[in-house]
């Protein structure tokens, strides 16, 4: 939608987020990052120190090697093989059952029984690995985010003893294994595989971040639970991994340490998935638009530009695919919907990623109101399924306090716009009664003035349409906490959005705001062509006052509407910022797999080939 | 077009649409009624075009019926009148109680020549006039909504006499009206909407085209795509069957555990295809970035995360010609699974696509472009040697490694049947094994009418496949072709992270040679060869951090890529891509 706002871009400057909590963030940034110094000095320090007596243990000592050193000699180990003609990437191996299916099979039988005769095969990551002697091996196999013990007991296998212990020190922690064995428990009651015989799969060459880094200060914090669901409070500061370059870059690394990742993103993909069947639901269509235009149109944002060779053009990339998804409905479609990325030329930080998801649908016939209803309806339906409750937390001041609950109990608030601005600034906004008189130079300069006033910066040009922006975002976002509708809008702030019926100079128009970020935007949609053209004409006076966020005008899309847009309702929303809700993400790098990072140097282990390597 | 007579056969609330467009059209041109109220109004009525502001030039040819700016201006001055009479020709909601094809199954026992009007028979219904017949007291309208036409019977008596007159003077075909009644089947059994009251929706401002020059001016189809949807329904049909059938293959995915996930489309390298990628460049950044031209690299990343089952639906991006069968940006499903094989994806991709056909076409025999196929399992496999040695009566594996006494074989097999061949490409060949892929390309892959997996490529042309565990020289590799069209890739995965690492640099050995090849053959050309080569040329990067993910392991995986365009195409009997995509890229006009 217009705006965009549904979508991270809305929000320009990237002021999102009070003053104290940014601040707050930079603390526990500053204090993470010390940290990890800290830590990496440790480290250096400990490969520095004398190797101790090796060759009495195997698997413990390789977590004190250093990281070079571990890489050479595993790339050695593989190099053999190889020459041998043995090769370390086995094709295929055949699960029986997969891990989560084995624990909830088997997860009921007695401490220390054994199910000699039922075997399995399961495979997955080793991540953890612990020695008692030389004739008994435990592992931690790790996939699809559950762990089962492996125990690797010599009179088990059918290796010699030489070759059980030289097998069981091939494996190394972060290696994939596929094992076949029987079920049972240890006499502690750990649910386990006992092994017949065991495969490697697929090497870890590097050594993988320790995990026993547990810790972080409020512990004792009763809200944030050991295993984390969404709708639940996060504690980043007590995974293993913290580390956010090492984290954002190297994705797969975070979800194979940090446990909840992995849960993080299922969120997302439940977010999605409920909007789509919401949708499916209603007999809404799920079409594609294109992602690249001649004009990006739709919404008010720098777009990426690009160039298509072949037909010697430049095309630019859509920043909301408002305009085609209407075109739809002029083409008798009557229900529309698009899930699908938007992308901005703008900068990056908090709630902003160059490209981001957004769901748009259009609903002929319908109106705002009616748009109000399905989006408590399919809000709080899916908070409520995702999270089991109506109510989720966020740390929504900062990690260093405690989160504060969000309610998404239907119905939600609903404030209007103006009114509201007059509200909460405790009757010191006034604004003319014809609210057809906003677009005057006098309710600027007063606007200009107010702005001053209550010290609300708004950075030039200003235009009416930015300074209320500001002003709202001051007195009324501020009070949106839970799920919260803002309606009715200024005319000369929604370009695309029908007039008012009965209030001159205002537009049938919401946005709905949580945690005082917006999440949706919808209206009823301006169908009238000659009015089209005229907001058009008005966007492009603000572009030329200097507002290069102003629409541009889209000839080809005023004139599908003169050929007739039924009365239509159309919707956005960010999906990003709604799954950062849900999992308690303060940056919308949290719930991007792979967020756009600035160009770096060195963060990633500089690849070493394999030949040298092997040399050294 | 005779291919789709089946579409219409299916709908029936579209089924007389050809026809009642075709006679509302008839009407325009011979009855007199609605074509007043197209004319410009007689001289006695205010110009309507002084008042736009002198848009138009005074004095232009009003006796121009056909002139869409006359057209609209009239339609403007009906705006205005509207409001001016107190009705908004933009309405803002309509309650609708029924779809057009709601009602024809609803009634469909209705008797000819009778009425229902008791309590339960008032409906309200709204869409797009797209007939309108006017008689005195009479008038029948045509409309048209998502689900198909319904035909509106307007009888003044049973109106207030001022929406009748309303009828008359202001509404226009292409209008949008909102309509309140009770059902009646009339004398010649078509079922209609005795209309109680109708309100005009949304006043259109320029006519539907008088004819539709769907097959000749196929340009403007694609421009202006509602049009093309409103005179045509069957547009729209491939639309929901595009949805149905990913809709399908999502919900197969996920039924198998599969979880989909979203991966950057701007990427600082664009690897996992060799295509040249759309550049663009992020401001804050200060930094070039690549449009992705597969999903690829950063779904095998999450396999390394732990994710055993992922997949992605997404738009993929290649800077590449258009074409029938190509559109610069795309839609493609890429699937990855670990612990299986391509074995296990060949099993996958029948059933995907068997599902999707029972979806769209309830059945496994389809007609694409009047060819017969049959998607019934199982599907011919055979390996891409054997086929080429079918056709050439070559074994290209006795070779060994001596590709010149290859490129002779094949010169031999060409100059005996196909002299018109390009054999430069044969020439130019750097290895067996893409001379081998040359020569599939140019002699089999277009009589793979019904499917056919064809498996173990050459690894000189598969830089991200497994070696094949017995087979040296091959990979464990598939494509998919039916019709002579690659309908998906797969294979069991490279997971060494050395021999990937040296995949990838003898790739952009072949890719750079390849470039100076090509460089050196236009300087020979001249200056706009040249030009046009350097246009050409792209650079294939290396994705180190995709390597560094290998090198922590990716269990033994499968992955596949199906195009949904092509799928869509298929299934939906579409000659063109352009038919199964909204919005296709066109050239400047």
């Amino acid at each position: 939608m217009e705006g965009g706002g549904a979508a991270p871009g809305a929000m320009e400057g990237g002021e999102p987020m009070s003053k104290s909590a940014l601040k707050k963030l930079e603390k526990a940034k500053k204090a993470a990052e010390e940290k990890r110094v800290k830590e990496e000095k440790k480290k250096a320090e400990a490969a520095a120190a004398p190797k101790k007596a090796k060759a009495a243990q195997h698997a413990e000592d390789d977590e004190d090697m250093d990281p070079t050193q571990y890489r050479s000699n595993r790339l050695r180990a593989l190099g053999e093989l190889k020459e041998k003609s043995r090769n370390p990437y086995p094709h295929k191996f055949q699960t029986s059952i997969s891990i989560p299916e084995y624990v909830v099979k088997f997860g009921e039988i007695k401490d220390g029984e054994h199910l000699e005769g039922q075997d399995q095969s399961v495979a997955g990551r080793v991540m953890s690995k612990r020695a008692s002697g030389g004739k008994l091996m435990f592992y931690d196999l790790h996939a699809d985010g559950v762990k089962i013990q492996v125990i690797a007991q010599s009179n088990y296998s059918d290796l010699s003893e030489e070759e059980f212990s030289r097998m069981h020190a091939s494996i190394k922690r972060g290696d994939i294994v596929g094992i076949n064995g029987f079920p049972g428990k240890s006499k502690k009651g750990e649910l386990s595989i006992f092994v017949k015989s065991i495969e490697l799969l697929s090497y870890c060459l590097h050594m993988l971040p320790k995990t026993h880094a547990r810790g972080g200060k409020d512990q004792e914090d009763s809200k944030v639970p050991e295993h984390w669901h969404p709708g639940l409070a996060r504690n980043l500061e007590r995974y293993p991994l913290k580390d956010q370059e090492t984290r954002y870059r190297q994705r797969y690394l975070d979800l194979m340490l940090n446990s909840d990742i992995r849960n993080v993103f299922k969120t997302r993909s439940q977010v999605i998935r409920y909007v789509r069947r919401f949708l499916d639901e209603r007999e809404f269509i799920e079409v594609e638009t294109p992602m690249m235009n001649m004009i990006a149109g739709g919404a008010a944002a720098k777009p990426f530009k690009t160039h298509h060779n072949d037909l010697n053009m430049d095309l630019f990339m859509r920043i909301a695919p408002e305009l085609y998804l209407k075109e739809l409905i002029v083409g008798g479609m009557d229900r529309v919907y698009e899930i699908g990325k938007q992308f901005r030329n703008e900068g990056i930080d908090l709630t902003h990623n160059p490209e981001f998801t957004t769901c748009e649908f259009y609903w002929a016939y319908a109106d705002y109101q009616d748009l109000m209803k399905v989006t408590e309806e399919m809000l709080s339906g899916m908070v409520k399924e995702i999270t089991g409750s109506y109510k989720i937390l966020y740390h929504s001041n900062g990690l260093d306090q405690p989160p504060i609950e969000i309610d998404f109990t239907p119905p939600f608030k609903r404030i209007d716009m103006i009114k509201g601005l007059e509200e909460y600034s405790g009757g010191k906004i006034k604004l003319p009664a014809d609210l057809e008189l906003l677009d005057s130079p006098e309710v600027n300069k007063y606007l200009v003035e107010t702005c001053e006033k209550f010290d609300v910066k708004c950075p030039p040009p200003q235009t009416t349409t930015r300074l209320l922006d500001k002003l709202v975002g001051h007195f009324v976002e501020e009070q949106c906490v839970n799920p919260t509708f803002i309606t009715h809008h200024p005319q000369l702030m929604s370009p695309l959005a029908k007039w008012h019926r009965s209030v001159p100079g205002l537009t049938e128009r919401f946005e709905l705001f949580m945690n005082k970020h917006e999440v949706c935007n919808a209206y009823t949609e301006l169908n009238d062509p000659v009015v089209q053209r005229e907001r058009f004409a008005d966007q492009v006076k603000d572009r030329e006052k200097g507002d290069d966020e102003a629409m541009a005008i889209d000839e080809g899309f005023c004139t599908a509407l003169e050929y007739g847009l039924p009365p239509t309702a159309g919707w956005g929303m960010g999906i990003d910022r709604l799954t950062m809700l849900l999992t308690d993400s303060q940056n919308i790098k949290e719930v991007l797999l792979f967020p756009a990072m600035k160009p770096h140097e060195d963060v990633i282990e500089p690849p070493v080939r394999a030949a040298d390597d092997v040399a050294s | 077009m005779l291919a789709r007579v089946g579409f219409v056969a299916r709908l029936p609330g579209f089924r007389r649409c050809e026809r009642s467009l075709l006679s509302s059209l008839r009407c325009n041109a011979t009855n007199s009624v609605p074509q007043t109220s197209e004319k410009p109004e007689s001289k006695s009525v205010r110009n309507p075009r002084v008042s736009e502001g002198g848009r138009r030039k005074k004095g232009a040819d009003l006796d121009s019926t056909s002139s869409r700016e006359d057209i609209r201006a009239v339609r403007l001055k009906k705006v205005e009148e509207l409001r001016a009479g107190g009705f908004e020709p933009y309405g803002y909601t309509w309650d609708r109680t029924h779809f057009a094809v709601e009602l024809q199954k609803k009634y469909v026992d209705l008797p000819s020549a009778t009425e229902a009007n008791e309590e339960k028979d008032h409906v309200a219904v709204a869409g797009r006039i797209i007939a309108r017949r006017v008689f005195g007291k009479l008038a029948f309208l045509t409309m048209r909504d998502d689900s198909g036409d319904i035909q509106l019977y307007c009888e003044k008596a049973k109106m207030m006499d001022e929406p009748f007159d309303l009828l008359k003077t202001s509404l226009d075909i292409g209008d949008f009206v909102g309509v309140k009644g009770t059902m009646k089947r009339t004398d010649k059994g078509e079922l209609s909407v005795m209309v109680g009251e109708i309100s005009i929706l949304t006043k259109s401002l320029i006519p539907l085209p008088d004819k539709w020059h769907g097959l000749t001016d196929v340009e403007k189809r694609y421009r202006q795509r509602y049009v093309d949807m409103i005179m045509n329904p069957d547009v729209a049909t491939v639309f929901r069957n595009r949805a149905k059938i990913t809709s399908e293959i999502r919900r197969h995915m996920e039924s198998l555990g599969y979880l989909e996930i979203e991966t950057p489309v701007l990427q600082g390298e664009a690897g996992g295809a060799d295509a040249r990628p759309f550049v663009t460049h992020h401001n804050a950044l200060a930094q070039d970035m690549y449009l992705r031209i597969a999903t690829e690299l950063h779904l095998k990343r999450m396999v390394v995360g732990g994710f055993e089952r992922v997949f992605e639906i997404g738009r993929i991006f290649r800077n590449e010609g258009i074409s029938t069968r190509h559109n610069p940006e795309f839609t493609s499903i890429e699937l990855y699974q670990a612990y299986a094989d391509y074995h296990d994806m060949m099993n996958l991709a029948e059933e995907l696509v068997e599902r999707c056909a029972l979806a769209v076409n309830g059945s496994t025999s389809i007609t694409y472009q009047e060819t017969e196929i049959s998607l019934q399992r199982p599907w011919k496999r055979a390996t891409m040697h054997s086929l080429v040695q079918e056709v050439t009566g070559i074994d290209f594996a006795s070779f060994g490694d001596d590709i010149e006494a290859a490129k002779d074989a094949a010169m031999g097999f060409f100059e005996g049947h196909l002299e018109r061949h390009d054999t430069g490409t044969i020439m130019k060949s750097p290895s067996i094994g893409h001379l081998v892929n040359e020569i599939f390309e140019m002699v089999v892959e277009k009589t793979l009418i019904q499917p056919t997996f064809v498996m173990d490529h050459p690894v000189e042309i598969s830089p991200l496949a497994k070696p094949h565990r017995s087979k040296p020289g091959l990979v464990e590799r598939f494509e998919l072709f039916v019709y002579g069209r690659e309908m998906a890739n797969a294979f069991s995965e490279l997971t060494d992270p050395i021999e990937q690492r040296a995949r990838f640099e003898a790739q952009v050995q072949t890719h750079n040679a390849t470039m100076a090849a090509a460089a050196e053959y236009a300087k020979a050309k001249g200056d706009t060869a040249l030009a046009s080569a350097a246009n050409d040329a792209y650079e294939v990067g290396m994705d180190e951090d995709f390597i560094t993910a290998l090198e922590y392991g990716m269990p033994p995986t499968a992955g596949m890529g199906i195009g949904i365009d092509r799928l869509v195409m298929l299934l939906t009997d579409s000659a063109s891509i352009r038919d199964v995509i909204a919005f296709p890229v066109l050239k400047h006009q």
